[in-house]
């Protein structure tokens, strides 16, 4: 093999992918009237062509004393089929101790499979399937940013929005909430090296998001300004207890919950939201996430905002009441 | 590990090469605004209902219905689409809700749908 035969593999698998027919262009998260944004602290209930790029927070963490942290990370998702999905992202965190050496490095590699269960426009419900692999071996081990070892997190999503409440419900109908909920274990359950075992984790969030779009588009159009118009306000929330396989490790659930704002347009959103610790081991004060957030399907609806497989190219079906 | 990379690698090439394929980026038509308004209440009822939405639509398959206060069909049949802006002539009918249903499919075959309600009279 010549000094660049690591890369033919590569290349010819993305001439394939390029190469593949474009099936009728579909939605990111859209589910009847509904449209669900990309969350910044936990995932849609949707599979989509979409980027994350970056998303960035700040916080002082749960070490004692508290480390001041940054991360940095970028996520990429892509539809196989209508209903089946993959992501793939990577992080970068940088972590500096009071009066001690910053450590700094990328974290493990991690990739989502993810299976559309239902959309179901009239009640504006969707549910998604999902497994996180985080593959140890592929960060900072060193650093203690990533791990030697891998996590696997079977993952149930789900959103729904309440437009299906009566009409007298009015400014109501535009609420929503979205979450999930996993169960996270590693591929070994004792670290030798530093003596510890690896606990199971209990992995869940929510979020619940008023509609300001949904509003003026479904219930009442108050004429506000447009950018007041695009603006979704949100409170997530991301928590993590372990269940098993726990010995000698602190029981304590760690979360924040995040209350922010997304600002939706036609081919990106933009979010911003504090990070509240719901406790000393989350960390301590205020810290902040945000991200810019690219809708693939909308900025390139013929390329790669198609699903890679199952496309047919057949004209749309004529929509009838 | 190495398929992984290799994967990895494959995905942000193909990302790249069809990121710089000419394309006409579009997006989901999204209801801009409508004519009565959302969830507005008018004096008399209108002759005409205009939907504008934020994409040039696709006429042969973006559709809207009216049911009046009576339950029955009060718009008039297949609606006028020019570029954003979708027009339907509506029947006369008396004073209540009138509930609009639209399905829009703009032009690179995005498809959307909504719902809303306007009153007439007190």
């Amino acid at each position: 093999m010549s000094r660049y035969g690591w890369c033919w593999r590569p290349c010819a698998l993305a001439l394939l992918l390029v190469c593949l027919p474009y099936s009728a262009a579909f939605a990111h998260c859209f589910v009847g009237a509904r449209f669900f944004p990309a969350t910044l602290a936990i995932d849609d209930p949707c599979v989509a062509d979409e980027l994350s790029l970056p998303t960035v927070d700040w916080f002082k963490n749960g070490a004692i004393p508290s480390a001041s942290e940054w991360d940095i990370s970028a996520e990429i998702s892509k539809r196989i089929t209508e209903d089946l999905g993959i992501s793939i992202g990577d992080i970068w965190s940088q972590m500096t101790p009071p009066g001690g050496p910053k450590m700094a490095g990328f974290g493990d590699l991690e990739t989502t499979l993810q299976y559309q269960l239902l959309k179901n426009d009239e009640h504006e419900t969707a549910m998604l399937l999902g497994l996180i692999a985080d593959w140890g071996g592929t960060g900072a081990i060193n650093s203690g940013i990533g791990t030697p070892y891998s996590l696997l997190t079977p993952t149930y999503y789900f959103g729904k929005g309440f437009g299906d409440l009566p009409d007298d419900a009015g400014w109501l109908r535009a609420f929503a909430v979205t979450g999930q909920v996993g169960y996270q274990f590693p591929t070994t359950s004792y670290e030798v090296a530093q003596n510890l075992y690896i606990p199971q984790n209990l992995v869940y969030g929510f979020s619940l998001q008023y509609s300001m779009p949904y509003l003026k588009s479904e219930i009442q159009d108050y004429q506000l300004p447009d950018f007041i118009n695009h603006l979704i306000p949100i409170v997530e929330a991301q928590f993590s207890t372990p269940v098993a396989n726990n010995y000698g490790n602190s029981s304590a659930t760690i979360g924040t919950i995040n209350p922010g704002a997304i600002w939706v347009g036609s081919y990106f959103q933009v979010g911003l939201e504090a990070m509240l610790p719901v406790n000393r081991a989350s960390g301590t004060g205020v810290g902040f996430l945000g991200q810019l957030h690219l809708y693939l399907d909308d900025m390139f609806p013929n390329t790669i905002g198609q699903p890679l497989l199952g496309g047919t190219g057949a004209a749309p079906r004529k929509l009838s009441f | 590990m190495r398929t992984l990379l290799t994967m990895t690698t494959a995905l942000l090439l193909s990302l790249a090469a069809m990121a710089s394929a000419p394309t006409g980026a579009q997006a989901h038509a999204f209801l801009d605004h409508a004519s009565p308004l959302v969830g507005s209440t008018v004096p008399t009822a209108p002759h005409e209902l205009s939907l504008s939405f934020t994409q040039s639509l696709e006429p042969s398959f973006s559709t809207v219905e009216v049911i009046g206060p009576n339950g029955a069909r009060v718009d008039q049949g297949k609606p006028q689409i020019s570029g954003n802006t979708m027009r339907v002539g509506l029947k006369a009918s008396g004073p209540g809700a009138y509930h609009v249903h639209w399905h829009a499919l703009s032009v690179d075959t995005h498809t959307t749908q909504g719902t809303f309600t306007f009153h007439v009279g007190q």
